[in-house]
């Protein structure tokens, strides 16, 4: 039997052990290998080095597990301990009440100030040829989406730094 | 029904202690063992044991549950060990050595292996698992130690399974010629 072809089987024998040989192969190669004596020693050398693997056994520190749980627990307490203050901060930024009347407050404000300042302009846009819509778009892209965002921003800013006062 | 993986996955999501010691007690030694295989030596390995434990705390809300465990956490010990590696504070000991890293022990020293050798064949692997490149050494001992497929290899290491594969045959084949024509 030539070379390339204990190759072509002793690659087989690596594909099985290895956990990759298909099972057609893997038939063809229990034949070869009941007729082929250069193959099985192969095979048994392999399986030889595997149990030989097997058979190591580390000592894992008898203190290594205690140390392990101890570390363990601590984080997890420091881990509560952070989630209870993000909790706070989250209460803290949940918007109480009277940030929503601040809110409605300016909101009615940013409403009533576009509307004066509408008439305003109006008046002012017939000397200054402007036609209405130019006004409308003025007053909406100047005034009113500003002050909105305004009145938004009383409601994103952190309680501490929020309300009109 | 909730297989056992979903219960751990949940329970790490939560940051559940409970859950987290059983698996100490559970993979503690295969870690240990993992881990020597990876770094070639003993000292050391229980820092990264130890740290290993607390990114599962930490980032235990990654793990799906829809895989094993184990390839899991070898990743994370490999992440742990390789970066130690490459910035060296886990090894101040050694820092009156050349790179601060040993991969084997110093000479002289034994080694894991020769320690750890409790069969005939062992022992005759010891001095060659010790000499073998790590991850070819990492390779073998994740498939015939851990049983762990060549996909899950591949994962752990993060190389495809045909690297995985190339690593196990020239792995076997440095260590083979020990038992060639060895009818004992």
């Amino acid at each position: 039997m030539n070379i390339d072809h204990h190759d072509t089987f002793q690659r087989m024998i690596d594909e099985s052990l290895a956990g990759v040989l298909s099972v057609e192969k893997e038939q063809s190669l229990r034949k070869h290998l009941s007729t082929c004596a250069t193959c099985r020693e192969y095979l048994s050398a392999s399986n030889r080095v595997i149990a030989g693997l097997s058979g190591f056994s580390f000592e894992v520190n008898p203190t290594l597990n205690a140390r392990v749980l101890t570390a363990l627990r601590l984080q997890a307490e420091e881990g509560r301990g952070i989630l209870a203050r993000d909790t706070g901060t989250m209460r803290q930024h949940s918007v109480p009440f009277k940030n929503w009347a601040a809110f409605a407050v300016a909101l009615s404000m940013s409403f009533v100030g576009s509307g004066l300042v509408y008439q305003m302009a109006e008046r002012l846009a017939v000397p200054m040829h402007f036609v209405s819509a130019q006004v409308q778009a003025g007053v909406l892209v100047f005034w009113l989406l500003p002050s909105l965002c305004a009145a938004l921003c009383l409601l994103a800013a952190p309680s501490e730094n929020r309300g009109i006062a | 029904m909730e297989s056992d993986t979903q219960r751990i996955a949940l329970g790490l999501r939560q940051g559940d202690v409970v859950v987290l010691e059983a698996l100490v007690e559970q993979y503690q030694y295969r870690l240990v063992r993992y881990l020597v295989s990876l770094l070639g030596r003993r000292d050391g390995v229980d820092d990264f044991v130890q740290e290993t434990w607390l990114r599962v705390l930490e980032r235990g809300g990654s793990y799906d549950g829809q895989s094993r465990f184990e390839p899991w956490l070898f990743r994370v010990a490999r992440n742990i060990a390789l970066d130690a590696m490459r910035k060296r504070p886990m090894f101040s000991l050694d820092s009156n050595e050349a790179d601060g890293v040993r991969s084997s022990p110093a000479s002289g020293e034994p080694s894991p292996y020769t320690l750890a050798a409790r069969t005939q064949d062992a022992e005759r692997l010891a001095r060659s698992l010790q000499t073998l490149e790590p991850v070819y050494r990492e390779a073998l001992v994740l498939r015939f130690q851990e049983e762990l497929s060549l996909q899950e290899i591949s994962v752990i290491v993060g190389a495809p399974v045909s690297t995985v594969a190339s690593r196990i045959y020239q792995g076997l084949a440095t260590l083979r010629p020990q038992f060639e024509g060895d009818t004992a």
